[in-house]
């Protein structure tokens, strides 16, 4: 008699129960991981200021604002008795992110309490921001009028089709045109993309596939914070890189701004911007160079930038009908690949897709790790103006909505506990006795009888060893 | 729910796979093996233009590529379809043209789906044949949808539609005056024909010396297109918004509209006379001439046979769909054969009556129930001056004096009834032979083999036949047989629309699903036999998903209809709960009774019927239905179920929905397949289904059975102990088939001799297997 069929059983790793998501920081994750000297650099500029002021919850800028133009520490119980008891857990909250954003700094009071100070390079400098004065931008010099001045529209075309040449490559598809090495580098880098193991070509990975489905203005700001990862090792200076981009989003769309007086780090890093459609330059050696809508706002936390984004994304181009099918309104290889990911493409015409939504084309993009809630999001997101016209809160028929999350929740009907399997009892009674125990502590997750094998919580196995030897002995 | 399952990956293998998963679903609803079909046919009948795209490159995302095929037009934006190089069409429903677009395409091919946006259709021959015996031009049909299409069309598509049109639909064969005439607008055509020694032989010509061998040249008379009933006020069109709309498209679509009416108004015909007995051979001849004869009666202009004196009341309004559909059957003065295709209820019996009010001649219904007899009795009695004296019922309940009646009513089964008759019936078929019928409607046509349609062709002899049903589908495709055995369809209704328009009722469709009990599940994972279809219906957890909805809806003061096609769940269901139910054994008394109370008792607002009441149960008051058991994967019925609760509810237009179409299925059984399959129809005409996975509310209900795990073995041991007859969905006689390969029964002697309502039942084949494609076996021979 031998229970020593310990085989485990849990052989289904957790990691496949849950995948690793995309992760999308916003402003606040980003600047909370950086060093304080890192942000104390930062705050050195008056923009970086605003910018961090307007992304703080309402509390805190409330808080920033009463405190802003008192020189000492004000005690934290009365910074906490500023607002109703009832809510405290948002004191907690926002006290914990102004101090994790270096905003207010602890200081001593005599007479032993503790209180908050604004750090002074940040109190100095929102005051600048707010109040104005300090010095202008280095950016900002006067320039002559361009003769070949671009206009708005060609602006957005230009940083358009520049960022979809970064989302062609990664979909992989034929008629892209190449991008730089080192865009790839920042894809491979960001785990958006990784070498296939055979010929080492960069192959899209589940990550990538939720990345594409982000919407725009999310996109961007991913992408520039994996860019700003890999700053340091290209040599550039990370709060000189920041602190332009800040200055960026602060800018003027239309309006030409000149190179001058820039470092040689901030040049090159002027090149990549370029290169994404952040920025536009007739030459690399122009002289000037306009901002486009990519890179406006580009600090602002994703769910605000709902402005920006209605207008630089495509009208609503995809039609989902009750019977599955979709028809998506386009002839660019991108939002055909797009749409491709979790439908059945049938026919493709001129100016239009056909499709069908299928239980496997869903279940292969889940499998590929996009999750039910980024289709739909991406589906609603571009739904034709038809769509939106109908109903007016929910563009996509309840029932398609419905039928992708069951598909999905399909696939997690299975529960999994880890166990160990004991086999080969020698004897009817051998079984039920550790079957009966195992069932009476509650550790029994499964038994057959005719096969005499018991499956037993793996928290519980020690527990059941001691008694099988205990019974074992006694017999 | 949802959508077909992918099954591979990509490639040309994608549509075989596809077949060959129809083919799996497929239930066998007749068996049919004498049709040799792909033999000898007319080349273009079996042309089909699926296969056109064969060798277009798929792109990078596995789509076909059609780019390289078209271009785009550059108004594209005001021009509402695209045609693929397969045959199929879609067209955007919220363009400015989409009501030009959507009649054109109506007439000139088969819809695929119509959901709310994009609309697909399909040129099929047969839609094309339809097209030009409606009278639509060859080069018409090329040119408008040349004009109405964002692209240019495809070669593939202009040669298709020619060879599909262009033989098809210009020789007619008329009867008027009590002479039979073919009939042509194309004098070559006709002088091609009558080279033919055959067809020379069948001329009748009435001047001996040799006169001459001229055609008889006529310019036809203005013909006034009949009027139907009362026209409903407001119909006028409203003026078409400021969208812009391509000069083109409207004018041409004037020309066309106008075409229709004024067609034969200053239309010089050439025609010969037919000797009447050689009919049936010209019309073999011409078949193989490749120039089949379309049957039209001038009904106008027949003196032979008597005039019957009905009219429709006043008070009988058409809906703009239902004129439609009529002036399709009666667009040029004479009566066309044909399918109307039109949602159950959304009074498909009143244009039944109206068209026999049209003709005005002596009148056959035939539909395939006795209770439906009673109805259209009923609605011949309520929409027409028709009074008991001018109607004559002849089933086996009940057998009218059938001499000097107008309108004879009857089922299939007693026409095609091989078996003796009473001398009383007898004298009555003997009658129903002799006459030459007006007109013959056929009720719920897709439901007769074509094999059973075949014989009351060879008995009743008929000047134009009018097919009504709700779905033309049958899940074996044998409906395209019917479509030539009666006719091209000459209409078919968008089912959205008429919900949209108030016509039929706002359903909201859903489908419950109900965990199988762990003890039921395992015994339906162990269970290899039939068994597990009665382990899946008679899942405790559907019986309680039942019982709360009954109450649910009794207690809205709703009226329910619960189907169960298998009769051991039926009855043990309605025992049970105490309800009343009505299956095959049940008399016909006692199903009236049921009905009647149904209808006007308060108390009764429940009940439990088989599938005998798919179709032809009129029950009006009906708006919710239950579905525990169903037959496979059949599409037909799943359609013809929500029929039953589809007539227009008054009073309730305040609600989203006014009728309720509930399925129950057990999870994690083949039942969800089968559902899936089933409701690819109905999601095709644009319905939903919102899947429910719980009640809310079902565990607060007190009273519930099958609650406790005990309750719940004992109906483990009812099912597991039920025989294996009981296991199967119920047979009515006349409508199923046998499925292919021995059927072994195990169960008692009793069971053979009749007992536990076994019926015995002769399925014959027919010997006679000519190699004739499915077009032309109208015609007997």
């Amino acid at each position: 008699m031998a229970d020593n069929g310990t085989g485990a059983s849990s052989s289904l790793n957790s990691t496949l129960i849950k995948p690793t998501n995309l992760e999308c920081k916003n402003l606040y994750d980003y600047l909370k991981t950086r060093t304080h000297n890192v942000l104390e650099k930062l705050y050195n500029h008056p923009t970086i200021c605003l910018a961090v002021y307007r992304e703080l919850p309402e509390l805190a800028r409330q808080y920033v604002i009463r405190i802003l133009f008192v020189e000492q520490p004000v005690p934290q119980a009365m910074v906490a008795s500023w607002g109703s008891q009832a809510f405290s857990k948002e004191h907690v909250y926002v006290s914990k992110v102004l101090s994790e954003l270096c905003v207010w700094q602890e200081a001593n009071i005599p007479g032993g309490l503790l209180g908050w100070i604004l750090l002074p390079t940040f109190k100095r400098n929102l005051k600048v921001a707010l109040l104005g004065g300090g010095k202008p931008w280095s950016m900002s010099s006067a320039l002559e009028a361009d003769s070949k001045a671009r206009d708005v529209s060609f602006l957005d075309a230009y940083s358009l089709e520049r960022w979809e040449c970064v989302l062609h490559y990664m979909v992989g598809s034929q008629q892209q045109e190449g991008i730089s090495a080192d865009a790839v580098r920042i894809l491979l880098h960001a785990g958006l993309m990784r070498r296939d193991e055979e010929d080492g070509s960069p192959v899209i990975t589940r990550q990538g596939f939720q990345f594409l489905l982000l919407d725009r203005h999310a996109q961007v700001w991913h992408f520039i914070l994996q860019y700003l990862d890999t700053v340091e090792q290209r040599g550039l200076d990370l709060v000189e890189c920041l602190t332009f981009l800040f200055q960026l989003s602060f800018s003027t769309l239309g309006k030409d701004y000149s190179t001058e007086g820039m470092s040689s780090g901030l040049l090159i890093f002027l090149q990549h911007l370029r290169e994404f459609g952040l920025v536009y330059q007739r030459k690399r050696k122009a002289g000037r160079f306009y901002p486009t809508r990519l890179a406006l706002n580009i600090t602002s936390s994703q769910n605000k930038g709902g402005i920006t984004a209605d207008e630089d994304t495509h009208k609503g181009y995809v039609v989902v009908e009750t019977n599955y099918r979709v028809y998506a309104y386009t002839d660019s290889n991108l939002q055909v690949a797009l749409i491709g990911l979790f439908t059945e493409l049938m026919y493709r015409f001129p100016n239009l897709v056909v499709g069908v939504i299928t239980r496997d084309s869903i279940r292969q993009a889940l499998r590929g790790g996009i999750t039910a809630d980024q289709i739909i999001g991406y589906l609603r997101q571009h739904a034709h103006s038809q769509m939106i016209q109908q109903e007016t809160k929910n563009p996509l028929p309840p029932t398609v909505v419905d039928q992708i999350k069951l598909w999905e929740l399909e696939r997690n009907r299975l529960t999994y506990n880890e166990g160990v399997l004991y086999s080969q009892f020698l004897s009817q009674a051998d079984f039920n006795v550790l079957k009966e125990y195992a069932q009476s502590s509650g550790h029994l997750i499964w038994c057959n009888k005719e096969k005499r094998t018991l499956v037993i919580n793996k928290s519980a196995h020690d527990d059941v060893k001691k008694f099988w030897k205990r019974y074992s002995k006694g017999n | 729910m949802g959508p077909p399952k992918r099954y591979g990956s990509k490639g040309e293998s994608k549509s075989k796979k596809r077949k060959k998963e129809e083919e799996e679903w497929a239930y066998v609803e007749e068996e049919d093996t004498n049709d040799n079909e792909g033999a000898a046919v007319v080349a273009a009948a079996a042309r089909d233009a699926e296969k056109n795209d064969q060798n277009i490159q798929e792109d990078e995302f596995g789509a076909k590529d059609y780019r390289s095929q078209m271009s785009l037009k550059p108004d594209n934006q005001s021009r509402p379809l695209w045609v693929a190089p397969n045959g199929h069409i879609f067209l955007e429903s919220f363009s400015p043209v989409y009501k030009h677009a959507h009649d054109f395409l109506i007439a000139i091919s088969e819809p695929v789906c119509r959901p709310e946006h994009i609309h697909e259709y399909k040129l099929t021959a047969y839609s094309l044949y339809a097209a030009v015996s409606v009278g639509l031009q060859t080069n018409d049909i090329v040119e408008y949808l040349k004009r109405l299409s964002k692209t240019t069309v495809p070669d593939g598509i202009i040669e298709f539609i020619q060879l599909c049109t262009l033989s098809y639909g210009k020789v007619k064969l008329v009867l008027k005056h009590n002479k039979y005439f073919v009939e042509s607008p194309f004098p070559d055509i006709l002088q091609k024909l009558l080279k033919d020694p055959v067809i020379q032989e069948c001329r009748l010509r009435r001047n001996l010396e040799g006169e001459s061998e001229e055609l008889i040249t006529q310019v036809q008379d203005k013909k006034i297109v009949p009027s139907f009933g009362a026209k409903p006020s407001g119909s006028a069109e409203t003026p078409a918004e400021a969208a812009p709309v391509p000069d083109d498209i409207t004018n041409f679509y004037e020309k066309i509209d106008n075409e229709e009416d004024e067609e034969e108004t200053n239309l010089e015909t050439v025609s010969f006379e037919v000797n009447q007995e050689k009919i049936e051979v010209i019309q073999k001849r011409c078949i193989e001439l490749e120039h089949p004869l379309l049957a039209e009666y001038d009904f106008r202009h027949d003196t032979h046979n008597p005039d019957i004196n009905i009219d429709l009341r006043p008070a009988a309004v058409l809906r703009p769909y239902q004129e439609k559909s009529l002036r399709k059957m009666f667009g040029n003065g004479r009566a066309r054969s044909g399918v109307i295709v039109l949602p159950c209820g959304a009074g498909k019996s009143l244009v039944g009556v109206t068209a026999c009010c049209t003709v005005r001649k002596r009148a056959l219904v035939l539909c395939n129930s006795g209770v439906s007899v009673e109805q259209w009795k009923q609605q011949f009695k309520m929409w027409s001056t028709a009074d008991d004296s001018l109607i004559c019922r002849f089933t086996s309940e009940a057998k009218d004096k059938p001499m000097g009646c107008a309108i004879l009513v009857t089922t299939y089964s007693m026409i095609t009834h091989t078996q003796r008759r009473s001398w009383e019936a007898e004298q009555t078929m003997k009658w129903l032979q002799e006459q030459e019928w007006g007109i013959m409607v056929l009720d719920e046509v897709h439901t007769i083999p074509a094999k059973m349609f075949r014989r009351v062709l060879t008995i009743v002899q008929s000047h134009c036949k009018l097919g009504l049903t709700a779905t033309l589908l049958r899940e074996d495709d044998k409906i395209a047989d019917l479509n030539f055995l009666i006719g091209p369809k000459l209409y078919e209704a968008n089912w959205l629309e008429l919900q949209k328009r108030g016509y039929i009722a706002r359903v909201q469709c859903a489908e419950v699903w109900c965990p199988m009990t762990p003890e039921f599940y395992r015994e339906y994972l162990v269970c290899k036999t039939s068994k597990r279809l009665l382990l899946y219906v008679m899942n405790p957890n559907k019986f309680r998903a039942t019982q709360f909805l009954i109450r649910y809806h009794e207690r809205r003061g709703d009226k329910t209809i619960v189907f169960s096609d298998n009769v051991f769940a039926l009855k043990h269901y309605a025992i049970k709960m105490n309800k009343p139910y009505i299956y095959g054994p049940t008399s016909q008394g006692e199903r009236i009774q049921i009905l009647q109370n149904f209808k006007f008792n308060p108390k009764v607002n429940t009940i439990f019927v088989s599938k005998v009441a798919d179709t032809s149960f009129d029950l009006p008051e009906a708006n919710v239905l239950i579905q525990i058991s169903s037959h496979g994967g059949s599409r037909r019925q799943e359609a013809q179920r929500l029929g039953r609760i589809l007539r227009a509810k008054k009073g309730a237009i305040a609600e989203e929905y006014n009728a309720f179409f509930y399925t129950l299925v057990s999870q994690d059984t083949m039942e969800m397949n089968y559902s899936r399959k089933r409701q690819r129809f109905l999601v095709n005409q644009g319905y939903s289904y919102k899947v429910i996975t719980s009640l809310a509310g079902m565990d607060d209900e007190p009273d519930m059975m099958y609650k406790t795990r005990e309750e719940q073995g004992q109906l483990l041991q009812q099912v597991l102990a039920a025989s294996d007859i009981d296991c199967e969905d119920e047979r009515v006689p006349g409508e199923g088939g046998i499925r292919p390969g021995a059927n072994r029964k195990s169960g008692h002697m009793g069971s053979m001799s009749g007992a536990d309502d076994a019926v015995y039942y002769e399925y014959k084949k027919n010997a006679n297997s000519g190699n004739k494609h499915p077009l032309f076996k109208k015609f007997r021979y």
